[in-house]
């Protein structure tokens, strides 16, 4: 580590992955509904347990990132934080902030949160990602804006890297888009129209800027590729993202009261939202191979080539499965989309998140890299989790297509219970392999606690 | 190529920046993809499509190829002055292509404020969707090119490049190449062929 | 060697590119602005309906069902529910009001949430208004939704 307050960053990881487990719990407890409809009703109905489960996703992720931010930005722009002391208040001030919206959740009916939250003042709840309290989310912001502030005037007054520009554009954009969040007008389509400005720019566009900036800062430590050359390649592929992603934005306009011309446009340019994840899995795999250096850090090697693996067929392969409209009027809102969805989260921001994590927590932790033991166990729990949301994936990709088929394609169509119970099977091999997730993830954080001897090296 | 040394083989495949003909690519994925697009939807709907394809105004069309292929030329003698090293050349000859760029957006824009103006939109019919989004794809292009052109202009014009770097030229040069080049296409395809 | 591909012109393609195509997006969002009125039903809305659309939102209904395709995919879809009751706005509140709290064993069951009179009205007209924005190709593709 070269910069003291770089160390900022160990606290938001913990709290990430803490989340993280949290996360997969209320995970397995959907799952497990899906099988048996009572289970835990009503102390916690199904729409609470899947708020839960994807807010706490977006709230870790957002840990993660800053986590990320601290640690990469003083390094690349060879300064200390701007305030440390800013970046420690916001971590408690977000933590608080996203405990107490989670106990909201858990302990008080939705309608009875959104009265005690005063929603009436401004309505800005119960829309899916967008739950959270309106005061939650004016938290949200002033935590992006002071946390956009610190690392913006880390970079702007130090070193300016390609990485750290990339990643600043990525953060401001996230914090820009986030405030659509706020407009909720009574026409569901035009909610509908600018409810994607969030979601899908985020996820579909400024974050996979983070997430190419963290890829190539790990990178550039592991592989000791000359910087020039990683920096021409996060250059483009970043470009072909936003290029094909902005207007790929229209694969969500297709059948929400938008004309119809977005199933041209949305479906021609989400089409090739693949190419820029292709290009990274290209990136990735030639950096490692032009090696100028053995990294001790094996697993940060592993995870990063998982990053870009598991990115291009969750987002690349998956989504391009049900992106063109003709096929979307079919599969638009049943389990094909929860299939990708799964895949394309967890590929793209929670392994670059574990990348991260993998590379630096070792360094903060006074050493180059875990000892041989920890990695092992570190490389079993990849791929335990990598291998059961392989098949987490399939599984529902089997339950869609079987959904879509009885409910929406035959002749003769049954109604949605109908055909949940006939797809019952792979919603039982979905939980199984939940199950394992979990047990990856525990294997996960059980090799942060394993002891051995430490490989020597001197720290990138 | 060097003649003196015939050992070294110089090969370049595509002039100017790589970078730019990654971005070329895509864009030319993108408008092959909606001609394609286009050619299935006429053979379903050939009765709509030659309707109201007559409508369209070939004349101002036909000089607007001229106009961009005139351009085009231009380009290249631009390229090829600083190539021999001959800046002020260069830089006027990119202006005679930026004045033809100019030209088609003239026209263009009466093209557009007629139809405008008959209360044709995207959503008009799937003929007047393809002729909107592939003509006006087309136009942002080339403003996006004319900007690209300008660019290097002043740049040539301030001698920042000669005959051993041009590279610029010659990038900015291949996109507006990619610019006429879709046009060519698309004219005959969208405007002509019945 | 003579570099052929650079930092700055792989820089201007990200800047220059994103930014043409924010624009066209943005162009695109105008466009779609003007026609979406022809088609959102927008003379439906009344107050019965923005109260229904709080209702909606305030007891989290896109956790488990999809309404016009997004939101969660554990429950009916509800863009064309108003169809599928029959054109009844009856029977949609017949419906919610009549969920058993203690759900049902070893089912999926939607829970009771306890809505007043006015709050089913306002549920009942909102999905109501719903079902009459025209999407395209009539989306849902049948009545199973």
């Amino acid at each position: 580590m070269k910069y003291q307050s770089q160390l900022v960053a160990q606290k938001y990881f913990i709290a990430a992955l803490s989340l993280f487990l949290g996360q997969i719990l209320f995970g397995v407890i959907m799952g497990m509904q899906y099988v048996v409809g009572d289970f835990l009703f009503p102390e916690i109905p199904f729409n609470i347990a899947r708020m839960v489960h994807t807010n706490l996703l977006i709230v870790w992720l957002l840990f993660a990132f800053m986590g990320a931010s601290y640690y990469l930005v003083p390094e690349e722009s060879e300064r200390e934080l701007y305030s440390p002391a800013l970046a420690n208040l916001m971590f408690w001030i977000f933590l608080v902030a996203g405990a107490l919206t989670v106990l909201g959740y858990l302990l008080f009916t939705y309608s009875e949160l959104a009265a005690l939250t005063f929603n009436e003042l401004w309505p800005t709840m119960g829309r899916e990602f967008l739950e959270q309290p309106t005061i939650t989310k004016v938290g949200i912001v002033i935590v992006a804006l002071a946390f956009v502030f610190n690392i913006g005037m880390t970079i702007l007054t130090g070193r300016k890297t390609v990485v750290s520009l990339v990643l600043l554009t990525g953060l401001v954009g996230l914090a820009v888009f986030f405030l659509f969040a706020f407009y909720n007008p009574v026409n569901v389509v035009l909610d509908k129209y600018w409810w994607w400005w969030v979601v899908h720019l985020w996820v579909e566009g400024v974050w996979e800027l983070i997430l190419g900036a963290i890829l190539a800062f790990v990178l550039i430590k592991v592989t000791g590729v000359d910087r020039e050359v990683i920096e021409k390649w996060l250059y483009i592929i970043i470009a072909m993202t936003l290029i094909t992603g902005i207007i790929g934005t229209g694969h969500h306009y297709f059948w929400i009261g938008t004309p119809d011309y977005w199933q041209w446009l949305g479906s021609i340019f989400s089409a090739m939202e693949p190419i820029p994840f292709f290009m990274m899995t290209l990136f990735a795999f030639n950096m490692v191979n032009k090696r100028r250096r053995d990294h001790p850090n094996k697993a940060a090697v592993l995870w990063a080539l998982g990053t870009a693996v598991m990115a291009f067929l969750g987002a690349g392969v998956w989504g391009f499965m049900h992106t063109l409209a003709p096929i979307n009027y079919y599969t638009h809102g049943t389990q094909i989309t929860a299939a990708h969805g799964h895949m394309a989260f967890y590929g793209a921001y929670v392994m670059i998140s574990l990348t991260m994590i993998s590379y630096s927590m070792p360094i903060m932790r006074g050493k180059v890299a875990n000892s041989q033991a920890a990695q092992t166990l570190e490389m079993w729990s990849f791929w335990l989790m990598t291998v059961s949301m392989v098949f987490i994936t399939l599984f529902l990709t089997a339950a869609g297509i079987l959904q879509v088929y009885l409910q929406r394609f035959t002749d003769t169509p049954i109604t949605f219970m109908q055909a949940q119970e006939k797809i019952e099977i792979f919603y039982w091999l979905r939980e199984v392999s939940g199950i394992v997730f979990l047990i990856g993830l525990i294997v996960y954080f059980i090799s942060f606690f394993v002891k051995g001897e430490e490989p020597q090296g001197v720290e990138a | 190529m060097n003649h003196t040394d015939k050992n070294i083989v110089q090969y370049k495949p595509l002039p100017g920046d790589f970078a730019i003909w990654v971005f070329i690519f895509a864009e030319l994925l993108v408008f092959g993809i909606l001609f394609i697009s286009y050619a299935f939807t006429r053979k379903y709907n050939l009765e709509l499509f030659n309707h109201h394809q007559q409508f369209l105004d070939r004349e101002t069309g036909a000089i607007n190829t001229v106009l961009l292929i005139t351009s085009s030329y231009f380009v290249v003698r631009a390229v090829d002055a600083i190539k021999k090293n001959m800046s002020q050349q260069s830089a006027r000859w990119l202006a005679l292509g930026l004045l033809c760029g100019a030209a088609f957006v003239v026209f263009k824009i009466l093209e557009f404020n007629e139809k405008f103006s008959e209360g044709i939109t995207l959503s008009t019919n799937i003929f007047y969707m393809f002729y909107l989004c592939l003509t006006g794809f087309h136009f942002m292009h080339v403003l996006l090119g004319m900007v690209i052109l300008a660019f290097i202009l002043v740049k040539t014009h301030r001698r920042k490049y000669n005959a051993d770097d041009h590279d610029g030229v010659e990038t900015g040069a291949s996109y507006w190449h990619m610019v006429d080049l879709v046009w060519i296409i698309l004219f005959p395809l969208v405007y002509i062929i019945r | 060697m003579k570099e052929t591909f650079t930092k700055s012109m792989a820089r201007n393609i990200y800047y220059g590119g994103s930014m043409f195509f924010l624009l066209v997006f943005i162009g695109l969002t105008y466009d779609t602005h003007q026609e979406i009125p022809k088609r959102d039903n927008h003379e439906a809305i009344n107050e019965v309906v923005a109260l229904g659309k709080r209702v909606w939102e305030e007891n989290n209904c896109i956790g488990c069902h999809t309404l016009l395709g997004e939101g969660a995919y554990f429950a009916p879809e509800l863009g064309n529910v108003y169809t599928r009751f029959g054109e009844s706005t009856e029977a949609l509140k017949g419906f919610i009001k009549s969920r058993p709290v203690e759900g049902i064993p070893g089912r999926r069951s939607m829970p009771q949430f306890n809505l007043s009179e006015e709050e089913l009205e306002g549920i009942a007209e909102f999905l109501k208004y719903v079902d009459g924005i025209e999407t395209a190709r009539d989306w849902p593709p049948n009545i199973q939704g």
